[in-house]
């Protein structure tokens, strides 16, 4: 009779042992050690490639030319500075011979539209300067060609000039000005 | 002599008894061999994916920590100032290649414009499509002065749509009219070529 017993039980624990731990651990817990060592291994590929590379675009900056690309951050700053801009802006103005009688922000821009239509992710902040003055037409003209070859990108937008007898203009214009967000 | 019934026979087993009895414990020892062999192999699979368990989990923590230590060494400041760079110079490139002069379309007007004609009031907007509309009120000594403008405007093509109205006769017999046209977008975009007056001077530091 024993020699009956002790194997069927053996087979039940044989079997007991197989589908309460063997089963479930090859399952679930190797199964997900296996899986988290491969994201891991595909993370540190990607990691080192992004070392590369990050070496790569650093030389290339440092390829350029300092000078320009002080130029460019001139062109397109980090901040708005519309201050500055109407500091520099005034400064023309009396350089040129056109009196200015007001200059005032008129708003920030819609986000610019890019190539593809996706203005919500347009890196490009932009804002609307309105000023008036009055001068010659000479010094208009001097004072549009600073505005066109600044530094600082400058695009007038809206432009009225009302003549006079006198050869005195009265000019007002908008002029958007930008900067990297 | 013959064996009265009553007595009872030999009590030596069988022969075929004894065979069957010894089957049957073969068969018995047979199938305890085969349980005890899937026992063994069961609890050595265990032991065994126990082991590769723990051999898995020690390799995975080593390579958290590899990976951990590759994050550390990744410059994000860095990297931040190289796609600033980028969004930079695809902005620029954009931005510069719709940068507007309007000096090129007043060098176009007063090549336009014959000498007796006057233009009193000007207004030129951009809309949102980069349309650049032009609407001008004036006076001309003439309408032969005005039909020679209207064929110079004709004569530019990047002066287009031009339409004069209002045209009315004053007193002193000269003309007075408004204008409205539409303004080819590359009339006013930049060149570096633009002659400049004076070097740009609107920085921002």
């Amino acid at each position: 009779m024993r020699s009956r017993v002790l194997p069927v039980l053996a087979l039940l624990l044989s079997v007991l042992i197989f589908f309460s731990y063997t089963k479930s651990v090859y399952e679930e817990s190797v199964a997900k050690h296996k899986e988290a060592i491969a994201a891991d291994l595909r993370a540190l590929a990607a990691a080192e490639d992004y070392a590369a590379r990050s070496g790569e675009l650093v030389a290339a900056q440092n390829a350029m030319d300092q000078d320009a690309l002080g130029r460019l951050l001139k062109m397109l700053p980090d901040s708005v500075n519309n201050v500055r801009s109407i500091l520099d802006l005034d400064g023309l103005a009396a350089r040129t011979g056109v009196a200015i009688s007001s200059i005032d922000v008129s708003r920030e821009s819609a986000a610019q539209a890019t190539e593809d239509g996706a203005s919500a992710q347009s890196p490009v902040g932009s804002v609307e300067l309105s000023l008036s003055g009055k001068g010659t037409y000479a010094a208009f003209q001097k004072f549009l060609q600073g505005i066109e070859t600044s530094q600082r990108l400058l695009d007038i937008t809206d432009l009225t000039i009302i003549g006079s007898d006198t050869g005195v203009y009265t000019y007002q214009m908008t002029a958007r000005l930008y900067w990297l967000r | 002599m013959a064996v009265p019934p009553t007595i009872p026979t030999s009590f030596v087993p069988h022969p075929g008894g004894s065979e069957a009895r010894r089957a049957t414990t073969d068969l018995t020892g047979a199938f305890g061999f085969f349980t005890y062999f899937v026992f063994a192999i069961i609890v050595l699979s265990a032991f065994a994916v126990f082991g590769y368990d723990r051999l898995l989990a020690a390799q995975q923590k080593s390579k958290d920590e590899q990976l951990a230590a590759a994050e550390a060494q990744l410059d994000l400041a860095t990297v931040n100032g190289i796609v600033r760079l980028r969004d930079r110079l695809a902005s620029g490139q954009t931005l510069l290649n719709k940068h507007v002069a309007l000096s090129n379309f007043f060098h176009a007007l007063e090549k336009a414009l014959p000498q007796n004609m006057r233009l009193s009031q000007m207004h030129i907007s951009m809309d949102s499509n980069g349309k650049v509309m032009l609407t001008a009120t004036g006076n001309a000594k003439s309408f032969n002065t005005l039909a020679q403008a209207s064929d110079a405007f004709a004569a530019d093509m990047r002066i287009k749509d031009v339409i004069f109205s209002d045209i009315t006769v004053t007193a002193s017999n000269s003309v007075s009219f408004a204008l409205t046209a539409t303004l080819d977008p590359e009339l006013i975009a930049f060149a570096p070529a633009t002659p400049a007056v004076e070097e740009a001077d609107i920085t921002t530091p």
